[in-house]
């Protein structure tokens, strides 16, 4: 449960960053708001993409072989 | 924007690793890979994360999102030619954000990390210095007037050599494993991050990957004016390797050398710039 709010909080910030930046770069969205939008949603949105990825407790095994 | 914010990100934590490489290769070691800070961050980011009993939660997870957004605003402060005073300011809050860090856990290793943190805000002495050489010459604060002022009258890295070299010692400042790397010595594990684990230490790891990328952008910026892309990445990496010589074949200093070693550099360019504001 936990993981898939996470996975949604990531989601959420990935669009919204998504959005702000196409919307500045067409001119839609002021570049200030725009960029206000990254200052806040890009640490929430890497963390919230971390939390969703971590190993939780009691798992056997970590989802990432290839290192 | 996204995008860009993303490059800048994976860039600077491959410079950290290249830089551990050089380090590694000067001291005659193999040392890790070039894109080991990558795997680094992907590495914390799948540990399993706690927060120790005898931390601040809010501040502990709070102060991780904060290190974060500062430098995402800085970035943006930087591609958008914005004011230096707001860049150098981020760059003094790092320091109370490092502060934050090792107050944070309750560690006395993150303590005498945060605490040195704060003394080590001496570095910062030698940027506001070379801001008083660049306002004198530029007449401005402003990052797109000082690179159209560049664009006029050349590089103010030829003008300037001396504020230049203030800005180099302030970026030496800001490396791992160098001279005044004072927060994170040895002698107290690592310093204001030794609590800060998994997640929480892959957000540390975002955060110098982007400040990284971010003052050595703006170093290229201020003092040699806008150049193409490829040529900021090589000049980028360029000065991370010779950042990464200096930091080899240096010991670290004492922390109160430190200081002492950045105030006497502050003290005399001060004294230089006077005289050349007396001169201008």
């Amino acid at each position: 449960m936990e993981k898939t709010a996470a996975l949604g909080i990531a989601i959420a910030c990935g669009a919204a960053m998504g959005l702000a930046s196409v919307g500045a770069a067409a001119g839609r969205v002021p570049p200030v708001l725009a960029g206000g939008v990254l200052i806040l949603a890009f640490p929430v949105g890497a963390l919230a993409l971390f939390r969703w990825w971590c190993a939780g407790e009691g798992e056997e095994d970590i989802p990432f072989l290839g290192y | 924007m996204i995008g860009e914010l993303i490059g800048a990100t994976v860039f600077g934590l491959l410079l950290l690793g290249i830089h551990r490489k050089v380090i590694a290769r000067i001291q005659g070691r193999p040392g890790p890979p070039v894109w080991q800070e990558i795997l680094h961050t992907l590495k914390f980011s799948f540990k399993e994360s706690w927060t120790p009993r005898t931390a601040s939660r809010v501040l502990f997870v709070g102060i991780v999102l904060v290190a974060i957004a500062i430098w995402v605003a800085a970035f943006q402060v930087v591609l958008a030619g914005g004011s230096l005073l707001i860049l150098f300011c981020i760059s003094m809050l790092h320091k109370i954000v490092e502060h934050g860090f090792g107050l944070s856990s309750g560690s006395p290793y993150g303590k005498f990390g945060g605490v040195r943190s704060v003394i080590s805000a001496a570095s910062e002495i030698p940027l506001f210095v070379s801001i008083a050489g660049i306002v004198l010459l530029t007449g401005s604060l402003l990052i797109s007037d000082i690179e159209a002022w560049q664009a006029v009258h050349g590089p103010l890295l030829y003008a300037l050599p001396l504020a230049a070299l203030a800005m180099y010692l302030v970026l030496l400042s800001k490396m791992p494993w160098g001279p005044f790397s004072i927060v994170e010595s040895k002698e107290i594990v690592s310093g204001y991050k030794t609590e800060h684990f998994g997640i929480w230490r892959a957000g540390l790891e975002v955060c110098n990957g982007l400040k990284t990328s971010v003052l050595l952008y703006s170093f290229i910026v201020v003092f040699l004016g806008p150049l193409p892309l490829l040529w900021v990445l090589l000049l980028m990496l360029g000065i991370q390797v010779s950042l990464s010589f200096a930091c080899a074949l240096t010991p670290m200093l004492a922390p109160f050398d430190s200081v002492t070693v950045q105030s006497l550099v502050a003290g005399a360019l001060l004294l230089y710039f006077l005289a050349l504001g007396v001169v201008l």
